[in-house]
């Protein structure tokens, strides 16, 4: 090889950039042409591109509208201080009377369900109801199912929520109406509602949590933002003290797939101690349950729009959160932010409104 | 028949005779026992007597230093048992602990296959519960958790592993009670990819302390210079060293055979491979042939049964082919008919140098120099059953490096080994591993220093500037929107990755240097032995489209190269000549390419891409004025001269330092820089260098003297492809002048004449900035 030229030719020297550009080429969804749901592929999550297109255009719109902002002047909240550090918490309210649960109607159904005896399938049933044996005490009387029946018993009196959808969730399925029905055992003050927003899908911070509460008559979103990275800690802390109210019991949208083993792996990499069980609701269980067969989609978007009768204004995909927020993180214009802590709290209200939905469709009072 | 017939016939044989250039025999050596510092458990030893085994002295002292907690490097031959040296003192572990865990890594899924079936067996006969499972990319989701939970010796890949970590919560019980990891194959990890290995493993160690376990290493390689220092360097730790070999062997005879003795050869090098072969099986020798690629197996295969269907039919069926790209089950059939005798002839890429369990056999032809002296060596060590005589034949390529050894038999068989390196300095890779670090766990300036070095508080500061750490009070926290582990990918240094696509499917991937060289619009491309031709490159998306075509030409690039010196690190005289080492920016350019059939080229055609600049490492000389003088003086050509110098010293490169051909890349020039002073360069083909300029920058002397001896007894009139000419040189070989290459070589590897001309030795560190 002989040397045509000689010129000092400039060469990329920071590491930093170099990976900064690989990230920016790193997407966690596929952009597909608008209707064409199955043009990503079953497996992976995509985004139609006029959603992408708006957004993108929605984005540049913030930065310029919000130049210069502090989170201060923009949200309603303050910082707080906890053992993991500070972070920035924000709180809305709205009115909400959840439904009233009709107890009697739900243990009844309880005790009459026979085949939640073990050993007694649909063709038993029908046999035992046959032969006088309406509700699980009436096996009291029955020589071999009177020990199983026993211990159905004992498990319903005992009152334990996370045992009581364990043992429903064994004879049917984990998002049979009776495991929902448990959620009735408790209070509404007990209800955890929780989303989080993440920088991805996994091994990436935690950068907002939505925690929804029901206080004297009122559904309040508490949010903890991160306003820097090191603020995950603090956010982790707050956020896992509402775990330890008397009787938790946790409601999520996907939770049990996303939110929560994304939420133990977090504390577990800042070596925090994992949260304890509590009895946990799933929503996207219950309700593909309930109307897969009436609705093509079963994203939250959807349901809440179909359901509720909610509808969105200058939202943004969830999937694109993660690079709002590394627009933030890049400038520190807190334009980007205003979407997604408004997406955020937006799915806490539709997961608890959904949730009551279900509830008291089944076992409202009427 | 027997080995020793055919020998006679080489040797009688007027055609086989002129081409025989040298033959080493190796006496027999009996086998040679060990004894074990501590005596095995009962169902071990009941295992060892059930299959007739004998431990060798190699196995006995690997297995005691495992088992007094060292790490070990067992270094010995193919066929020396090395599997049992490290199954043993892990199943020994788990029959003793209950909780105790082990490791094995594997470079591919048939070696993973073949190591499951064995433990499996061991596991059932002695009932140690090792519960023994493969988890890599096609483990179904299904199967993982309960793997990851219960089995107590898992078999992967550095791939899955690197992936795998950021899951560590997942993997606890398992990193948490690892004792072991057994490397297999490990000097297949060199290089730039074994520079990220090295990473890889350092991130488990990493996550294995912070669990409470320090498992220890068990490593297999091919024979290497520097064991000791390459296991250093991959896992950070100590080694002790088991590298003499006691399993026995038959006398080995180690022929040297060279087409080209005349330079020039009528036919090619598959067909007096394929004659060897038919030779050989004739004579009743099961016989293994080794090939450069698949295409050349096939061919050989094909011909070889071709000639042997005129004897019988039967001896035809006795030949076949050996896949890589093979199903097991089809592996499996050629390997029981290999052990039953009924196969006399198998064909292959050196895809079986892996270890695969074929046995030993009676002879090996192996067709052009592997690259590597280690390659050679295992694939030679095929040959030789138990206290039989076997034979070896390296049947010489028409290149520099294969004539070398034709023309020098004492070079081959005195041969050193090979280093192998690794680079755990390079920022571009240190860098990518310390994100994927930070995001498996928050990164510890000071108790993390251990696995990254000492630029790790540098490197760290300028993550941060880019927003993908940041600093917390648990330790520097990954903050970066992508996945690390997804990034930061194992083959190659960061630049952006293109995806070779046939009909929608994905062939492979290839970083932006591969792409321009080998998938640039109207490239012809070899993928797995079959040809496509490249119809559509896009920059944009980084999108590679190729169609398959069976042409038979082949397309080679044209590049224009830029080199400006940034600084100088080091500098040495060497026999008068003053050279130099440091860092160099390079700017390559493809501005066409040529197609060529066979040797002749039958078309010229542009390319508009753009061009690649890097910063690298190298080593440069400037010739001696005298030198330059002389050479002018006679009427010779400079710049061919030089230009043929690099050529040369590129080709021998590989001899000394471990690399391939498209590791390093090279400038020449007549008037270099703002002197204008006759130079030539050999530099690293990766961003940031990869130790390959360095490492040959220690060794010149022998560099410059192997490559003038090459070039001086290559009876050529005026350069060949055996000599001076380089299959990649991307100014077609032009200027080229073998009386200039040879004379400047000359002069390079003497000692100056005492005549007040000569500058006095220096070698030391210097930093200039040009």
């Amino acid at each position: 090889m002989l040397i045509r030229k000689m010129s000092a030719v400039p060469a990329p020297s920071r590491v930093g950039s170099l990976w900064q550009q690989r990230m920016q080429a790193v997407r966690e969804y596929e952009v597909v042409r608008d209707g064409n749901a199955f043009g990503a592929g079953f497996s992976h999550s995509f985004v139609y591109s006029s959603e992408y297109e708006e957004a993108r255009r929605y984005l540049d719109t913030l930065l310029s509208r919000y130049r210069g902002m502090t989170i201060g002047e923009q949200f309603r909240g303050k910082e707080i201080v906890n053992d993991g550090g500070t972070c920035f918490s924000l709180e809305s309210r709205q009115d909400l009377s959840p439904p009233a649960f009709d107890l009697d109607r739900f243990r009844t159904d309880l005790i009459e369900d026979l085949t939640l005896v073990h050993g007694i399938g649909p063709a038993t049933r029908k046999k035992l109801i046959a032969r006088g044996y309406h509700s699980i005490p009436d096996l009291l009387e029955h020589p071999l199912l009177r020990s199983p029946a026993n211990r159905v018993l004992a498990c319903l009196s005992e009152g334990d929520t996370a045992a009581i959808m364990d043992m429903i969730g064994n004879r049917h399925a984990k998002s049979h109406l009776s495991v929902l029905g448990t959620a009735g055992l408790h209070e509404p003050e007990d209800y955890v509602f929780v989303d989080i927003e993440t920088l991805g899908l996994f091994s990436r911070p935690i950068i907002l949590f939505g925690i929804g509460i029901i206080d004297n008559g009122q559904l309040v979103v508490r949010q903890f933002l991160l306003r820097d990275i090191v603020e995950e800690q603090a956010a982790l802390t707050a956020t896992l003290e509402h775990f330890s109210r008397d009787r938790p019991a946790l409601v999520t949208f996907n939770g049990k797939s996303f939110d929560l083993p994304y939420i133990t792996d977090r504390l577990a990499y800042y070596g925090m101690a994992s949260p304890v069980r509590i009895p946990h609701f799933d929503v996207l269980h219950f309700s593909r349950r309930r109307w897969k067969d009436q609705f093509p989609s079963m994203r939250l978007a959807a349901l809440e729009r179909e359901i509720l009768g909610v509808c969105r204004n200058d939202d943004i995909p969830g999937q694109m959160v993660p690079e709002f927020y590394e627009t933030y993180q890049r400038t520190g214009n807190i334009g980007p932010l205003v979407p997604i802590v408004e997406h955020n709290r937006q799915d806490v209200i539709s997961l608890a409104l959904l949730f009551f939905h279900l509830l008291g469709e089944s076992y409202g009072s009427q | 028949m027997a080995v020793s017939d055919l020998i006679r016939l080489l040797n009688v044989n007027p055609v086989y005779r002129t081409r025989l250039v040298h033959m080493k025999a190796t006496e027999p050596e009996p086998a040679r026992y060990g004894l074990l510092d501590s005596p095995l458990s009962h169902s071990l030893d009941a295992y060892l007597e059930q299959n007739g085994i004998r431990l060798y002295s190699h196995q006995c002292e690997a297995i005691n230093h495992a088992r007094a907690g060292k790490n070990v490097i067992l270094t010995t031959s193919t066929a020396s048992g090395k599997t049992l040296a490290f199954n043993l003192p892990v199943f020994s572990q788990l029959e003793a602990h209950a909780d105790s865990r082990a490791l094995y890594l594997y470079p591919t899924k048939a070696l993973s296959n073949d190591q499951l079936l064995t433990l499996e067996e061991m596991a059932t006969f002695t009932g140690i519960a090792a519960k023994p499972a493969i988890y890599d990319g096609d483990t179904p989701q299904s199967k993982r958790s309960a793997i990851r939970e219960h089995a107590r010796i898992i078999i992967s890949n550095p791939h899955e592993l690197h992936q795998v970590l950021s899951w560590h919560a997942k993997w606890q019980p398992f990193f948490s009670n690892l004792e072991y990891i057994v490397i297999d194959e490990a000097h297949r990890y060199r290089g730039v990819f074994g520079s990220h290995i090295a990473f890889v493993i350092r991130r488990l160690l990493r996550i294995c302390r912070y669990y409470g376990a320090s498992p220890r290493f068990i490593l297999s390689t091919a024979t290497l210079a520097n064991p000791c220092e390459f296991a250093r360097h991959l896992t950070g730790q100590e080694f002790e060293l088991v590298d003499n070999d006691g399993s026995p062997h038959g006398r080995k005879n180690f022929v040297l055979y060279n087409p080209f003795y005349d330079g020039i050869s009528e036919r090619s090098l598959h067909q007096e491979t394929k004659d060897l072969l038919v030779s050989c099986v004739k004579e009743d020798l099961q016989t293994l042939c080794f090939t450069g690629s698949r295409k050349m197996a096939e061919l050989v295969a094909v011909w070889a049964r071709d000639d042997a269907r005129r004897i019988s039919e039967k001896l035809a069926e006795s030949i076949s082919v050996y896949r890589a790209g093979f199903l097991p089950e089809e592996r499996r059939a050629i390997e029981r008919q290999l052990k039953g005798g009924v196969m006399k002839g198998v064909v292959s890429t050196n895809a079986l140098e892996l270890g695969i369990d074929v046995g030993s056999l009676d002879a090996v032809i192996i067709s052009g120099y592997p690259g590597t002296m280690m390659s050679t060596r295992q694939q030679a060590g095929r040959a030789g059953r138990k206290g039989g005589e076997s034979l070896a034949v390296l049947v010489a390529q028409a290149n520099p490096l294969d004539q070398y050894f034709m023309h020098h038999p004492d070079q081959f068989f005195d041969r050193s080994h090979e280093h192998a390196i690794i680079d755990t300095a390079n920022p571009y890779i240190v860098s990518g591993h310390l994100l994927c670090a930070a995001a498996e766990l928050p990164v510890n300036e000071e108790t993390d220093r251990q696995f990254f070095g000492e630029s790790l508080s540098g490197l760290l500061s300028e993550l941060e500037s880019d927003d993908l750490l940041r600093r917390t009070s648990r330790g520097w926290v990954y903050t970066g929107r992508g996945r690390a582990a997804e990034a930061v990918k194992l083959d190659g240094v960061p630049g952006e990755t293109f995806r070779v696509m046939c009909h929608g499917r994905l062939l492979e991937t290839l970083d932006r240097g591969q792409a321009y060289r080998e998938a640039h619009k109207g490239a012809i491309m070899l993928h797995q032995g079959e040809t496509f031709v490249v119809n559509e490159m896009d920059l944009e998306t980084h999108t590679i489209r190729v169609t398959e075509t069976d042409v038979d030409y082949y397309t080679q690039p044209l590049k224009e190269a830029d080199l400006s010196i940034i600084g100088t690190l080091e500098t040495r005289t060497v026999n008068g000549v003053r050279c130099a080492f440091g860092d160099v920016d390079v700017t390559e350019q493809y501005t066409g390419y040529k197609i060529k059939r066979g040797d002749t080229i039958i078309g010229l055609e542009p390319l508009s891409l753009p061009a690649l600049t890097f910063r690298t490492k190298a080593f440069w000389f400037i010739l001696p004025e005298s030198t330059e003088q002389k050479v002018t003086g006679t009427g010779l050509d400079l710049a061919g001269g030089l230009h043929g110098a690099e050529h040369a010293i590129i080709a021998l490169m590989p001899l000394h330092v471990i690399c391939d051909r498209w590791d390093i890349g090279g400038l020449s020039s007549p008037a270099f820089g703002e002197d204008g002073e006759p130079a030539v360069f050999v530099y690293d083909a990766y961003e940031g260098g990869i130790g390959l300029a360095e490492k040959a920058f220690g060794i010149l002397p022998d560099l410059f003297s192997s490559t003038y001896e090459l070039v001086r007894d290559c009876p050529c009139e005026s350069g060949c492809p055996s000599c001076i000419y380089s299959p990649k040189c991307g100014n077609d070989n032009q200027p080229l002048d073998k009386d200039a290459t040879r004379l400047i070589l000359k002069e390079l590897s003497r000692e100056p004449e005492t005549n007040g001309s000569c500058s006095p030795c220096t070698s030391g560190r210097e930093i200039t900035v040009s």
